[in-house]
């Protein structure tokens, strides 16, 4: 029974629950609420012209009916715009149910309330809502070209313009040796969790006071916007987050209008109400990321060292922005990956479509960064005949570098400085995995089996752990258990396991006796959210903190009763004991006991803090001043900058010139995040993110239509990998820790999905001999390509050829 | 909240104004009408039972007429309570000719719903009263072209008749014993299923009760 558990690869706790069905989610609470189901615009763009509900009063069970009218005072206003930004100077958000016009296919009209799901729907398809339509903007270059405009009021369809740049990049690039340009796009993706959103509110009329579940990535925020937007007292809102079926960045938004309207309903109605999204409703009513046009001119020498980079990018960020700029900046920002940039500057117009708004989704702008910084140098080596691999290692910044001032401004408001890192070391840690000198051999030999090889690689640098704070709050009581909360919440990533680790080792007791809870308002208010792969560095670190004043605390109480210096004293398997002399120690739980003086013996143990149990000083108080009666400790840890993490993937792939079907036949991952916590759980972390990023490169997107339906909806249409599509993937880790922190640790959450894109077009590039400028590319696309006599053939295939005829 | 209506009845006006005022046809006519009283000079009350499926709720109201412009035109002054919720009511009433002899009747009432019911959206409440002022006025007209069944056919229309008979409003002062008319109680509200519904439906009842009564409230004077 160690306690020594930071580092080891122990076994998610909350495994056992989760996949015996023994969860407990949003749809799991609530068996006797009332039903809120929906009616959603059909249209992109449509002025309201007229609601009839006179059908739905006939269906049996029908309770409330709501709509625009019914909402009052901030109800009525628009949903917030949470992450507000100077050059954001045209935000936009939507209603919590629409005030006179739609602006994309799902947008929210009327709200049902009814005795269940079924009798909700059929209310709602008896609710004829007509509509006036007006032209669509569907897609980047559409709002670029704004023919139409999304919002009139915003003729451009620009919703923000944001720059930053390092130095005079034209005269930069006017004295570069050598300068590309080019065009690439990307597409849209969306989270896609297992379990969408869902809500569910109960009243207390008599308390006045409202429990709302939901599942989300920030209940603090949630319950703050509610106890706002509804005009109640903070104090009489509790938010929780029960069991949550993935986020992936989709529900760290808030408050989603049904969010507000929940609970709105339940106190009006007085009833518990609950909505759980459905597949379709996740499609065309929560939130998509990724879609961006990226015009890219890049200087640099002879040897393939870069001198300038200007990047201009176009972000479709949908009919709204109630999550700000993130995006773009994370996009604008990370771009530069592990680089170092003599000038740079880039451009990111964020533009508004006819379509699901763009929030974070995992990786959150990063591999649409990556994807343009990877295929720069892809084209650099391309045009030089270098080995991509080496105009990578010119480029990068150096181990001795740090910290690197990359003079720019992150998302978190702080400059991008670099705080650790090995670069060179991942890169050769990389090319080893994937057996990088061995391409050509693979070449030839995948050639003698018909097929079309190639090979891939991209390395990123993650900015995680951004602030403002989180905290941890660590209890130990008299039966021995240790209590320990956070206010963050969980989708799956195993924080009851790694957050048990790190109080387990910092305080010395047995795993077993550790119980964590996060995201429960009640438990702990103050919190910021989980997102930007910040659960471990944020809730982490303040854990470990307020694990520390616990020990501290238990010492000097300790110390008193073995009649020794606290210094002298350790804690080993819950027990409190003199260095070197066993037998005098006492166990944890008892000090627990003893720091809370009592008159009352409540139970044997209690005894022991009783007033005439043991004689005290007549000249001190019972609670020291300055003291607090319990073993307990809140702390909280703010970092001053992000903590930044990095990476290197390289993907083999196998191409079948008949099928023109991809397939990923080897994919490797060195990763980075500083120390480790669990080496199980990060690799777990780093599965899943590959496994979207292959879905992003070769499966993904919304098929939106000139009209702004989105044609794939549903599972059946919308492809994601299965295992089946996901390769086998060998990782290496490297650690660089952390010195911005008391663990050192950096965060794994985003990093597995961010160079997924840009290596896989690499490898598909690398292996047709045709420029791949767009992705994701289906078989089809890429057998178009190859045909297409117009479409660029890189100068890496023609000298194969040459070489060939040689 | 506003609740705008009309119906087309077969009559000129001062002949649906006569049936609008004769509170043995309106104790009928009303959707959920168990008893019309009139208390007073200016004064009746009225209990309505409207119910759907299994449930059922009962409204007092009390209402009270001001400008009277006969046979145009009226504003009446509204308001009922019962256990799921209470409204409150100004109604203004026009009567208007049609063609082919007919009358158009348009009212407008500003009402305030309050209690349980009120949470459960304006569009349903608005669209349950309508629906109710919809049976009110086909009940009227049914009696305007005489389809109505015959008053002798029902206990309640029989004890009408009688209490109409014997009460013979006219000949009696307004502040002596009071005038009760029987009504047809239990009129379908037309909603179904949920309590919240049919509270609604018997809201919306009350309040249509309450215009029904309020014309009604012109008989003692008429007759006088």
């Amino acid at each position: 029974m160690t306690t020594k558990l930071f580092g080891e690869p122990v076994r998610r706790r909350e495994d056992q629950r989760l996949i015996t069905g023994k969860g407990r989610y949003l749809d799991d609470i609530g068996h006797t609420a009332l039903a809120a189901a929906f009616v959603r615009s059909p249209h992109a763009h449509a002025r309201i012209t007229d609601i009839d509900v006179d059908e739905a009063l006939d269906v049996e069970g029908l309770v409330a009916i709501y709509t625009y009218e019914d909402l009052t005072g901030p109800m009525a206003e628009p949903l917030p715009v949470l992450i507000p930004h100077p050059q954001l100077h045209a935000p936009r958000t939507g209603f919590p149910l629409a005030n006179g016009e739609v602006n994309h296919v799902g947008e929210p009209v009327v709200m049902v309330v009814a005795t269940d799901r079924y009798v909700a729907e059929d209310a709602c398809d008896r609710i004829v809502v007509s509509y006036e339509e007006l032209p669509v903007v569907v897609g980047v270059d559409a709002a670029r070209a704004a023919e139409h405009a999304v919002h009139e009021e915003i003729p451009d369809n620009v919703a923000a313009r944001h720059h930053q740049e390092t130095g005079d990049v034209e005269p930069a690039l006017a004295a570069a040796p050598r300068t590309l340009s080019f065009t690439q796009y990307i597409e849209r993706s969306a989270c896609m969790p297992m379990e969408g959103k869902g809500v569910h509110a109960k009243w207390d009329a008599d308390d006045s006071s409202l429990r709302v579940y939901t599942s989300t990535q920030a209940s603090t925020s949630v319950r703050a916007a509610i106890a706002a937007k509804l005009k109640l007292s903070l104090d009489k809102v509790e938010v929780i987050a029960p069991d949550v079926g993935g986020g992936f960045g989709v529900k760290i938004v808030h408050p989603w209008p049904e969010e507000l309207l929940v609970p709105l309903a339940a106190i009006n109605l007085g009833r518990e109400v609950k909505w759980a999204e459905d597949r379709r409703e996740h499609f065309i009513g929560s939130a998509h990321e990724r879609q961006q046009r990226q015009e890219i001119t890049v200087g640099y020498d002879d040897d393939g060292r870069i001198t300038a980079l200007d990047v201009h990018i176009w972000h479709d960020n949908g009919a709204y922005t109630p999550y700000g700029i993130i995006v773009p900046i994370v996009t604008a920002t990370q771009l530069v990956g592990p680089y170092a940039l003599p000038v740079y500057r880039v451009v990111v117009e964020s533009v508004f479509t006819n379509t699901v708004i763009v929030t974070p989704y995992r990786g959150a702008g990063r591999p649409q960064g990556c994807y343009a910084m990877e295929r720069t140098m892809d084209r650099i080596a391309d045009d030089l005949g270098l080995d991509r691999a080496v105009v990578r290692e010119r480029n990068l910044i150096q181990a001795d570098q740090f910290p690197y001032d990359h003079r720019l401004t992150f998302q978190d408001g702080r400059p991008v400085i670099y705080d650790s890192g090995d670069y060179p070391g991942l890169l050769d840690k990389l090319r080893t995995l994937v057996g990088w000198s061995e391409a050509e051999h693979l070449r030839a030999d995948a050639a003698e089996r018909g097929k079309l090889l190639g090979v891939g690689m991209a390395l990123y640098v993650e900015g995680t752990g951004p602030g403002p704070y989180e905290g941890g709050h660590v209890q130990v009581l008299g039966s021995g258990k240790v209590l320990v909360s956070t206010g963050l919440t969980s989708q799956g990533q195993g924080h009851e396991t790694a957050f048990a680790q790190i109080v387990a080792s910092e305080l010395g007791v047995p795993i077993e006796d550790v119980e964590v809870t996060t995201g429960d308002t009640r438990r702990f208010g103050y919190a910021v959210g989980t997102f930007a792969s910040r659960a471990a560095v944020m809730s982490g670190n303040a854990i470990a903190l307020a694990a520390r004043g616990v020990r501290e605390k238990a010492l000097r109480i300790a110390a008193d009763v073995l009649e020794a210096a606290p210094e002298d004293l350790e804690i080993d398997a819950g027990l409190v004991q003199v260095k070197g002399v066993p037998g005098t120690s006492i166990p944890l739980r008892t000090v627990a006991v003893l720091s809370n003086p009592l008159r009352y013996a409540f139970d044997e143990a209690a005894k022991q803090a009783t007033q005439f149990a043991k004689a005290g000083d007549d000249d001190k108080p019972p609670v020291a001043v300055g003291d607090a009666p319990g073993l307990e400790h809140r702390d909280y840890y703010s970092p001053i900058r992000s903590t930044f993490a990095s990476g290197a993937h390289a993907a083999i792939v196998e191409i079948d010139p008949a099928t023109w079907e991809i397939d990923v036949v080897k994919y490797a991952v060195v990763h980075d995040c500083g120390n480790v916590v669990n080496p199980m759980i990060v690799e777990g972390q780093v599965h899943g993110g590959v496994a979207q990023g292959v879905g992003g490169a070769l499966y993904e997107r919304m098929a939106y239509d000139a009209d702004g339906q989105l044609q794939n909806a549903s599972f059946m249409d919308f492809l994601m990998p299965y295992a089946s599509e996901v390769p086998n993937i060998d990782i290496d880790h490297q650690q660089t820790p952390s010195p911005l922190n008391p663990l050192g640790i950096k965060g794994a959450g985003e990093a597995g999905v961010i160079p997924g894109t840009a290596a896989i077009a690499s490898a598909i590039e690398d292996a047709v001999g045709r420029r791949i400028a767009s992705m994701p590319i289906s078989p089809t696309e890429l057998y178009d390509l190859v045909r297409d006599p117009s479409s660029e053939r890189t100068a890496t295939a023609a000298r194969r050829e040459a070489g060939a005829m040689a | 909240m506003n609740l705008d209506g009309s119906a087309v009845l077969s009559g000129d006006p001062e002949k649906v104004w006569s049936v609008l005022t004769d509170p043995a046809v309106l104790a009928r006519t009303i959707p959920g009408c168990e008893t019309l009283q009139q208390v007073g000079d200016d004064e009746y009350t009225m209990k309505v039972s409207v119910g759907v499926g299994a449930i059922r709720g009962t409204y007092a109201g009390e209402v009270r007429l001001s400008d009277q412009q006969r046979p145009a035109s009226y504003v009446m002054h509204a308001s009922g309570a019962g256990a799921p919720g209470n409204a409150r009511a100004k109604v203004t009433i026009h009567l208007s000719p049609a063609e082919d002899g007919r009358t158009t009747l348009t009212y407008s009432a500003d009402a305030v719903i309050g209690g349980p019911v009120a949470g459960v959206g304006q569009r349903m409440i608005t669209g349950v009263a309508k629906r109710m002022a919809g049976q009110f006025f086909r009940a009227i007209d049914d009696e305007l072209t005489g389809v109505a069944a015959p008053a002798e056919a029902l206990p309640t229309a029989a004890a009408v008749s009688a209490t109409s008979d014997s009460a013979s409003p006219g000949e009696q002062s307004p502040t002596a014993a009071p005038t009760a008319f029987a009504g047809r109680a239990g009129v379908p509200a037309g909603t179904s299923g949920d309590v919240q519904t049919l509270a609604l439906g018997a809201v919306g009842g009350a309040v249509l009760t309450l215009i029904g009564v309020l014309v009604g409230y012109r008989l003692g004077r008429h007759h006088r």
